[in-house]
């Protein structure tokens, strides 16, 4: 009788389960069918769930035709660059206040400092950025970007990059420092190395944040010269008539390139996500 | 009473003594740390400082005092918005928690195989990675009438079909139905982590005293959970308050006022009327606002996190 009920109980629990990842599965599985659809299905009477001929033609014309592979450069170009300069200040930021004496009250504020970046709401902060950027004449310009998104993903980097140098033992850099090497060269072969998984881990979230970033993007671009992937997308979804199989085309590929980075970088994702409190192992 | 007169040179020589005494590598720290960090300070600080400038002169810079903020917080659309955010979290924010929460704790109590544990963390993982933007292009999928899915699914397409995107009440719960997607894997996975945690040897002595399913949970688990809850409770209200990406796309903050929730209000007086002036204010208030709501939370944080 109990092993009966505990069957039961196994069966309702695997249907209650498998309905709520159908519920979560479903909006993104009609994306990509939507995606693959031709143009004459879109006049269909009743849309389809699965696609009747599958075409990558939407894909083609989202790139080629809407000349959004340009916007994809762009956002590449940015995100590199932005995660590259996040990445260099958090280490010059982290390195004092882990590897050296660092007063617990200095590194309390510095970190204390960047989280509360984190509570800034970004559509405050861009009021004055685009009045700043406007001024020094970067309005539209990739460098304006840039620059933007390398200090608003810096508390992220900080914070990510911190939890890693903490897990690396000061014994083996002073070991060194003992054996009269210099603090630059135990820094050089041994702490560089050391740390290597953990920037991989910190430039991919960051380089993923870059790349869904959009309200900086909007405002301080206006043509394709400098606009971003996302703010193209955006162009998709509010104008008028909607190419509902281009626009869904252009949903996937800005999924596409954050979701296989996160895959690759799964076991730190929710480190980034909670800036560090849950360290999974 | 008169205060002792203070010598500027016995300051410095103060300085200069504290800095001394202070070990060569406790030098180093300031010496690494104050360029980087320093200009990193300023250059997040001046957006701070030149809004409020922005806020209190006049195009053509001349001071105008608190004109501006006082037209910002005598504008009704300011309070309809905070009602419209407020009422998005109130539909969003417990479904996520308490969704979230059950579902980590039936997944921990059920699934045993590490296989199906580890394929549901990446399934979780896919909504919270994807660009807000393209979660706006796959709810448009959705929401749309004539040609979205859900009406087409629910059989209704008719002249009497339901408005998601545009009738009042329905707006509302579709945006927060899209936070709802996204954000409640986030809490599965946060709590998730959180079950590990407690000790097994906590668990099966409270098993071997006959604890029930629920007083396990109650009296065992959660006091394990609670500082996580409030994590993520703290980091889902910044996130309201910065929602803008997807209702943006769906709604565009209609119709009328039902989806215009703070962010897309700033906007909207930015940069849709090209009120600078006044949205400097508002963002100079919500600046304020948030620093002091990260005050208070950062006190209830773990400790070990600074």
């Amino acid at each position: 009788m109990r092993r009966r009920s505990r069957g039961i109980t196994k069966i309702a629990t695997t249907l209650l389960l498998a309905g709520i990842a159908f519920l979560f599965a479903f909006p993104l599985f009609y994306l990509i069918a939507t995606s693959l659809k031709t143009k004459a299905d879109l006049f269909a009477p009743v849309p389809s769930l699965f696609p009747p001929a599958p075409t990558i033609d939407p894909y083609i014309s989202v790139l080629f035709t809407r000349g959004f592979g340009g916007l994809l450069v762009n956002s590449i170009i940015v995100g590199v660059s932005a995660t590259i300069l996040s990445i260099l200040l958090a280490f010059a930021i982290c390195y004092p206040i882990t590897r050296l004496p660092a007063s617990p009250r200095l590194r309390a504020f510095v970190l204390n400092w960047a989280l509360s970046l984190r509570f800034l709401p970004p559509v405050a902060v861009v009021i004055p950025y685009f009045a700043i950027v406007r001024a020094i004449g970067l309005y539209n310009q990739l460098p304006a970007l840039i620059l933007v998104y390398t200090i608003f993903n810096l508390p992220l980097a900080i914070w990510m990059l911190r939890g890693f140098l903490d897990e690396i033992p000061l014994e083996i850099e002073e070991a060194a420092l003992v054996d009269g090497a210099s603090r630059w060269y135990a820094f050089w072969t041994i702490l560089l190395p050391l740390s290597r998984t953990g920037i991989l881990a910190v430039a991919i979230i960051v380089f993923a944040f870059d790349w869904a970033e959009f309200l900086f993007a909007f405002i301080l671009t206006a043509t394709p010269q400098a606009m971003t992937f996302p703010v193209g997308v955006q162009g998709l979804v509010t104008q008028f008539e909607i190419i509902w199989n281009d626009m869904a085309a252009g949903g996937v590929i800005a999924i596409l390139i954050p979701l296989s980075l996160m895959i690759i970088a799964r076991r730190h994702v929710l480190t980034g996500l909670t800036f560090g409190v849950i360290r999974e192992k | 009473m008169t205060a002792a007169p203070v010598q500027p040179f016995a300051i410095a020589a103060r300085i200069r003594t504290a800095w001394i005494a202070r070990s060569r590598q406790e030098q180093l720290v300031y010496k690494l740390l104050l360029p980087v960090f320093g200009s990193v300070f300023v250059i997040a600080t001046i957006p701070f400082i030149l809004a409020t400038i922005q806020a209190v002169t006049s195009d053509s810079g001349e001071f105008i005092g608190f004109d501006n903020f006082a037209r910002a917080l005598s504008n009704p659309l300011l309070y309809e918005s905070l009602k419209q955010t407020g009422l998005y979290a109130a539909i969003a924010l417990p479904v996520e928690i308490l969704g979230g929460l059950g579902i980590a704790l039936l997944v921990h109590r059920t699934v045993r195989s590490n296989v199906a544990r580890a394929a549901i963390y990446i399934a979780a993982m896919i909504p919270i990675v994807i660009p807000q933007i393209a979660v706006g292009v796959v709810f448009r999928l959705v929401y749309a009438a004539d040609s979205g899915i859900l009406n087409v699914l629910l059989g209704q397409t008719g002249p009497n079909q339901p408005l998601w995107l545009s009738s009042p009440p329905l707006a509302m719960i579709a945006t927060a139905s899209v936070d709802i997607w996204q954000w409640t894997p986030f809490v599965y996975l946060v709590m998730f982590a959180g079950f590990q945690t407690v000790p097994s040897e906590s668990v099966e002595a409270a098993q071997v005293d006959g604890a029930t399913n629920w007083t396990q949970f109650r009296h065992i688990e959660l006091p394990y959970l609670r500082p996580l809850l409030l994590l993520v409770l703290f980091f889902r209200i910044a996130d309201v308050i910065r929602v803008f990406d997807h209702v943006y796309v769906l709604t565009g903050g209609g119709p009328g006022t039902t989806t215009q929730f703070l962010s897309l209000y700033i906007y909207r007086i930015g940069f849709k009327f090209s009120d600078l002036g006044q949205a400097s204010a508002l963002a100079v208030v919500v600046m304020v606002a948030m620093i002091l709501f990260y005050r208070i939370v950062s006190r209830f944080l773990p400790a070990d996190r600074a």
